[in-house]
């Protein structure tokens, strides 16, 4: 869960992610950043991230996006 | 009745169509709601009503094929010992040839009716000859429900959604006739079972759709059709105009395209609500935006996001964009080198919307040049933020954002001129006369008002202008007018309708010395 928190830091410097629950619908992730995002998560974590999952519920707070790892690891299992 | 504001649609078909959905029992009204539909369809297209048809069956086929498979594939992958990789390779290729099939035969016939006459034109002015096409015209909203089509089919094969088995559902998503002409674009989620459902028609929907309509109906009449004096004659014959009348039109042409298709969109929301059916919004306050990428995500807010979820993502996603991607970190960083990459996505996206409006030469520029504005925008924001950072400038400030607003409007007015021009090569010879023919004292010696509108045309225009500037402004904030009047009760909301009434009839610019502008999104 830091990892996901240190990597959002990275991509948007100054903004406030812990217990966020609207960095899609308020527009704090946009589609560039969104896609940044899907490359380190892929890197760090070894998942692929197909198009259907990227969704707002998915991406909208930082324990989503730590949610959407762990289930890609699993079904990759 | 050509359109949503025909008199005869707003006098006698909605009302009748109303009337006799709440008349039937619950469980036929969405008969009611699809013959309407098809009705509204026939009246505008006659019989290239067949053309959404054969996109329905096309759409419920292909769909129910894909369901087929995917339960299959998940007995497969059920079975005990199933080499689930395996499994999942093989059914997916198999579905995307099922998708393929149904999503090439909608674009194809989307190709054939719009785009094949204006390319063999186009070809032919370039001395190569590919034959002339049949003429037959262009199904209302054609653009709007094959987008609708392919998202559908697309969410089923992802499994986002489960493919209906009842065509007449499917028909009414495809073809309600408060969306058909100009949308919003909407999915298969949002709308196919509210519509089906058959909620009564109640007080708070009846007022609440009612008043939309009444502004939307404003928006319409007292501003877009009133600019029409002016845009019109300005862009008909631009050779005719100094370079000061044509920035001048380029201003009220972005007035008018909003006016004319957000007050089509307040229409559909309006009917939407009326039949107790909510439609995504289409417009958030465009004006209000910072940067262009915002301001795509506030105007032709449906059409944004269908390409961003059908085009963007899967584009970004694919195997040759993801390599392109790690090089592009590699190399560059996990926040520039993203942002170099998404530029072959993003240069589909804009091809796709530029060309979504039309096969013109102004429209494909139009896109790439949105593409070249949000891409370098993408690119340089690291360092922007950094440079701001180390001057100890404020991203939030009044000043900044400020400059951003007004680079956003210069930027939105630039792609709007372009977009109203007859070609690109005219688009760029307008912009270069706006930016280094304009001679300020043609605002003040009278040539701007002998274009088409008068000094009260104008203060008419301006004093809407502020109004809608004031709704924006409390939208921003979150207020929800209309909730605000319902919660007056029963005085208050009759006062804000007769007033909307009274402001149509009043200050529209309608009978003789004005040309009702045609709605601007049907021709897409």
């Amino acid at each position: 869960m830091d990892a996901i928190l240190d990597i959002l830091d990275e991509l948007r410097p100054g903004a406030a992610f812990a217990g966020r629950t609207d960095l899609v619908d308020s527009r704090e992730l946009d589609s560039l950043t969104i896609i940044a995002l899907v490359a380190e998560l892929e890197d760090v974590f070894d998942v692929v991230v197909p198009a259907v999952e990227i969704v707002p519920e998915n991406f909208n707070s930082p324990e989503g996006i730590w949610a959407l790892v762990c289930r890609l690891r699993a079904q990759d299992l | 009745m050509t359109s949503y504001f025909s008199p005869s649609f707003l006098a006698v078909f909605l009302p009748v169509a109303v009337l006799a959905y709440q008349a039937v029992p619950r469980r036929a009204r969405w008969a009611v709601l699809l013959a309407a539909s098809y009705a509204f369809f026939w009246a505008l297209s006659g019989w290239l009503v067949v053309f959404v048809v054969a996109s329905t069956a096309i759409v419920w086929g292909v769909g129910r094929a894909l369901g087929a498979e995917s339960s299959r594939r998940a007995l497969a992958l059920a079975e005990p010992g199933a080499d689930r990789r395996a499994v999942r390779q093989r059914w997916q290729g198999r579905m995307r040839l099922t998708l393929a099939a149904g999503v090439v035969a909608n674009l194809a016939i989307l190709w054939a009716l719009k785009y094949a006459g204006p390319l063999a034109s186009f070809a032919a002015s370039l001395g190569v000859s590919v034959g002339e096409p049949p003429s037959v015209g262009l199904p209302i909203g054609i653009s709007f429900y094959t987008l609708q089509a392919v998202s559908y089919l697309v969410d089923v094969y992802r499994g986002a959604v489960v493919a209906d088995a009842n065509p007449a559902r499917l028909a009414l998503f495809l073809a309600f006739f408060p969306q058909i002409m100009e949308g919003p674009i909407c999915r298969y989620a949002q709308t196919a079972q509210a519509l089906w459902e058959g909620s009564p028609v109640t007080a708070r929907g009846l007022f609440s759709g009612s008043a939309r309509m009444l502004w939307g109906l404003a928006k319409r009449m007292v501003v877009a059709d009133r600019l029409n004096s002016f845009v019109r004659p300005v862009f008909d014959d631009p050779a005719a105009y100094d370079g000061c009348v044509i920035a001048v039109a380029a201003v009220l042409y972005t007035l008018q395209l909003y006016c004319d298709f957000s007050g089509t969109m307040d229409l559909a929301v309006g009917m939407g609500r009326i039949f107790g059916v909510g439609l995504p919004e289409n417009f958030r306050q465009p004006f209000f935006s910072r940067t262009a990428a915002e301001f795509w995500q506030r105007w032709h807010v449906t059409l944004g996001a269908w390409l961003k979820d059908y085009v963007f993502y899967p584009v970004s996603l694919s195997a040759p964009v993801r390599r392109l991607t790690g090089a592009a970190r590699r190399a560059l960083g996990g926040r520039v080198g993203p942002a170099v990459a998404s530029g072959v996505a993003l240069l589909a996206v804009w091809l796709a919307n530029g060309l979504w409006h039309g096969a013109g030469t102004q429209y494909l520029l139009f896109g790439l040049y949105y593409f070249a504005v949000i891409w370098l925008g993408a690119l340089v924001a690291p360092a922007s933020e950094a440079l701001c950072a180390r001057l100890g400038v404020s991203r939030d400030g009044a000043l900044w954002r400020g400059l951003q607003h007004a680079r956003t409007l210069v930027v939105v007015l630039v792609g709007e001129l372009i977009f109203r021009s007859a070609s690109a090569a005219q688009g760029v010879e307008l912009l270069g006369r706006a930016a280094l023919g304009f001679r300020a004292a043609s605002l003040a010696d009278g040539t701007v008002l002998a274009v088409g509108m008068d000094a009260a045309d104008f203060a008419a225009v301006a004093v809407f202008a502020a109004l809608l500037l004031v709704v924006g402004a409390l939208r921003e904030r979150g207020a929800r007018p209309l909730d605000a009047v319902w919660r007056r009760g029963p005085v208050a909301r009759g006062a804000l309708c007769c007033a909307l009434l009274v402001g149509v009839v009043v200050f529209g610019a309608y009978g003789a010395g004005y040309v009702p502008v045609d709605p601007m999104y049907a021709s897409f």
